[in-house]
């Protein structure tokens, strides 16, 4: 992975933001973007640069907002940090570029109670169909 | 009065009901013990398959819902019925309880009666295992019995009776039908293996697949009347590859019968056991096509031969 | 022909774990397939939550029983990474020692279950009394036979001699020969070929679409392998080959198992040969400062992910586990698709599932 160019492409992609990419261990570089912009940023990694392999989906919350990390990896690792606000937090879904996206998309949603717009099957994966218990990993 | 006796004895006692029932838990042991020192286990203890026949016949007998109920009830005990029937016509040592000129062909129908029966007790008994398992017995049984029947004629032909006695007493006048017709031999021997559900075509009770097949709704007292059918099929089935192609108990040899007849048994019984720790379990689909593509057209072959030789 | 719906699971004789599918069946064919997980989720990453991170090495080490170390290996790595320790080479090398035994023994009990689901009880019971040289061993290093509690924040905690050290090379040569022997039964024999052949098949482009991981990916041919592309523990220094295959289907995927294990085999020897002198571990302290790590190992199935994000206080604010299962798991209806009920326990069989580990 050429984590120089990919940074490059990615900050013209998106001349309003300032990306300032963290490197994280281990061997990991952490870019944050809006929300907005994932889809996209997603599409440049994988139609450009053949960067295929979503490890996972990692949502948290942080008190303040419902973060989203995309964890890219070949070879290293670029992750997309993105936060979403803690009423009705939606995003566009990953699964047309990403098939693999769908149960990670689905764990983050039933989870976090995260929204994945466009997700063709959000059904819970982990939880029971009739889960009333409230999102596990939201802090009260 | 003596005459009734001695037939109960016959029937009830040896080589009877008694005498099968005891050789079907030994020859059940032997088997398990030699496929498990194959396998590097130590294997049951003898009276392990007498253990599990008075412990199925001690537990609650239930059946789904929708379930047939008598019909149920009354399968395992036709296919024991038909076992038994057949080892009345099958040599056991030197005499057949019932022997007449076309008793072999009585004895292979009676035989093809507990596929029959398994097959509706799966069909009956409701359940989407049971049904599934009784229609791949259906299609196994089309599979081996064709080759399995052209092969038991053979001998008949050759020895020139259709009795199973006077072709096992032929052998000792001439030589063992194995040593003539090895093929038919071993067609005899895989269809008996399919016949009898032994792996690796034990497809219809294909533990991981689909629970046990036709009997998974079966349990207490009936469940142990099909297992113990199946035990004195082997028995039954052994006893008849004995006397068509190993010469029975016929011999020239100052030996006693039950020795002579015991050993050859055995020997079978142990081939069976290998063969059974040799291959991984077929498919029904690969099986019908073993049995259509290979078998049948050898058991083709092997009866020409024979005809060829029996004409000249 | 009318359609039946089988139920495979939660509880069914195919099944280790509790897993559900609904088959539609038509006639003897799969004609869709529909997959339902999370019997056994425990709730694990909320748990993490309220534990230091000391006690989370031990709720890590249950997640799943078969790869328990490759869990505790990942997390104390991670933590370690944020303490930012650099752990002793020693404790490096027996820490990687027990990730490959882990393997061999994972693959062989994988193995035994396999040939059980297609009725070859006999390599069932080799396999699985082979497995027990594993067990063995990493009982006498650990004292346990699957939870070994091997990995500490900082190192690990087990040591050996050289004695112990001829001892464990003595039964490896043993195991090698074994194995050896199943991967000739596995090349050769022809009912199981019958078996495993053609059945489950994936493309190298449903992998890459699905990112899938482990042996079912190198199986078809994607050459992806973390402890050469990305090396961790002791894995830098060793030689090794990383094992691929062009079917994509089951047997491949054997194949590939048995030839890792062999592997595996030559990496433990490579280490109890090389084992450095030093110490086993370094001085953690209880609270981590602020930060965040992505942590990478290759499980017996693949890829094992650990994220961690750490707020300066002695227990962690989010410990993210992705296990190698789930993406096989999400595979399964389109190996699925087409396939004789028959093979349905194959298949399963072939893609090695864990659930304890999909579920958490």
């Amino acid at each position: 992975m050429n984590i120089d160019l990919i940074l490059h492409v990615l900050q013209d992609a998106f001349p309003a933001e300032t990306l300032e990419p963290q490197a994280m261990p281990i061997n990991e570089t952490f870019v944050a973007l809006p929300p907005a912009s994932i889809y996209l940023a997603a599409q440049i990694l994988v139609e450009r640069f053949g960067l295929r392999h979503l490890s996972t989906i990692t949502g948290q919350d942080t008190g303040s907002e419902i973060e989203l990390l995309y964890h890219f990896w070949d070879g290293r690792g670029l992750t997309l940090r993105t936060s979403l606000p803690r009423e009705e937090p939606h995003i566009a879904t990953l699964v047309n570029l990403i098939p693999g996206a769908a149960f990670y998309e689905r764990e983050v949603s039933e989870m976090l109670h995260v929204t994945f717009d466009g997700h063709p099957d959000p059904r819970t994966l982990l939880l029971p169909d009739d889960w009333d218990g409230g999102a596990p990993l939201i802090n009260e | 009065m003596r005459n009734l006796l001695s037939a109960l004895f016959t029937l009830l006692i040896f080589p009877g009901f008694g005498f099968l029932f005891v050789c079907a838990l030994a020859f059940q042991w032997i088997d398990r013990k030699v496929a498990a020192r194959l396998q590097g286990r130590i294997g049951p203890p003898w009276f392990q398959p007498l253990a599990d026949f008075v412990k199925l016949m001690a537990k609650e007998d239930v059946l789904p819902t929708g379930a047939h109920e008598q019909a149920c009830a009354v399968l395992p005990m036709m296919s024991l019925a038909a076992v038994l029937t057949t080892a009345l016509v099958v040599p056991i040592g030197r005499h057949a309880t019932s022997a007449f000129e076309g008793d072999l062909i009585v004895a292979l129908f009676l035989l093809s009666l507990p596929a029959l029966a398994y097959f509706l007790a799966g069909w009956l008994s409701v359940s989407v295992f049971s049904v599934v398992g009784g229609s791949r017995a259906l299609l196994q049984y089309f599979a081996y019995e064709v080759p399995f029947l052209m092969a038991l004629g053979g001998p008949a032909i050759l020895c020139g009776s259709w009795s199973i006695s006077r072709i096992a007493v032929h052998q000792s006048q001439t030589v063992w039908m194995m040593f003539v017709q090895p093929v038919g031999f071993l067609l005899a021997f895989v269809g008996l293996i399919g016949k009898l559900k032994r792996s690796p075509f034990d497809i219809p009770k294909a533990k991981s697949e689909i629970g046990a097949g036709p009997l998974t709704e079966f349990s207490g007292r009936k469940l142990a009347l099909w297992h113990l059918s199946l035990d004195m099929k082997t028995v039954v089935g052994i006893f008849l590859l004995v006397n068509i192609f190993l010469g029975g108990s016929f011999t020239d040899l100052a030996l006693p019968t039950a020795l002579i007849f015991g050993v050859k048994a055995l020997l079978i019984l142990l081939a069976f056991s290998v063969a059974g720790v040799l291959y991984a379990r077929l498919r029904i689909d690969q099986l019908a096509s073993l049995g259509w593509r290979v078998l049948a057209p050898l058991a083709l072959v092997q009866t020409l031969i024979v005809i060829w030789i029996g004409v000249r | 022909m009318t359609r039946v719906t089988i139920p495979i699971g939660p509880q069914h004789p195919a099944l280790k774990e509790p897993l559900s599918f609904l088959l539609t069946v038509e006639g003897e064919q799969i004609m869709e397939s529909a997959l339902r997980i999370g019997y056994v989720h425990r709730g694990l990453e909320r748990i993490f939550q309220n534990r230091s991170y000391l006690q989370n090495v031990h709720v890590v080490e249950r997640i799943c029983g078969i790869c328990s170390h490759i869990h505790t290996t990942a997390y104390c790595q991670a933590v370690e990474a944020l303490l930012g320790l650099e752990i002793p080479p020693r404790a490096l090398y027996l820490r990687t020692l027990l990730c490959e035994l882990e393997r061999i023994h994972s693959h062989l009990l994988w193995l035994g279950v396999l040939a059980e689901h297609i009725g070859f009880t006999t390599i069932f019971m080799y396999a699985w009394r082979d497995r027990e040289i594993v067990l063995d061993i990493m009982e006498e290093l650990s004292g346990g036979r699957v939870a070994h509690a091997v990995n500490v924040i900082g190192g690990v905690r087990i040591d050996l001699d050289q004695e112990h050290v001829h001892s464990i090379l003595q039964r490896l040569d043993e195991l090698e020969r074994q194995v050896e022997t199943f991967l000739g039964v596995v090349q050769h024999e022809r009912t199981l070929q019958a078996r495993t052949r053609g059945v489950g098949h994936l493309s190298a482009e449903q992998v890459r679409r699905y990112c899938v991981v482990g042996p079912v990916a190198r199986a078809s041919g994607v050459d992806v392998d973390l402890r050469r592309d990305a090396p961790y523990a002791a894995y830098a220094s060793l030689d090794f080959q990383v094992i691929t295959a062009e079917e994509g289907d089951v047997w491949a995927r054997t194949m590939v198992r048995a030839l890792e294990s062999i592997e595996s085999l030559h990496i433990c020897r490579q280490l109890l040969q090389q084992l450095p002198e030093g110490p086993l571990t370094v001085r953690a302290s209880r609270r981590v400062p602020p930060g965040e790590v992505v942590s990478r190992c290759e499980a017996p199935r693949g890829e094992l992910v650990y994220y961690i994000r750490s707020d300066g206080s002695d227990r962690p604010a989010r410990v993210k586990v992705r296990t190698p299962t789930l993406t096989t798991l999400i595979t399964l209806p389109d190996q699925l698709r087409g396939v004789n009920t028959a093979d349905v326990p194959t298949v399963l069989s072939g893609v090695d599932l864990c659930i304890a580990c999909a579920d958490r």
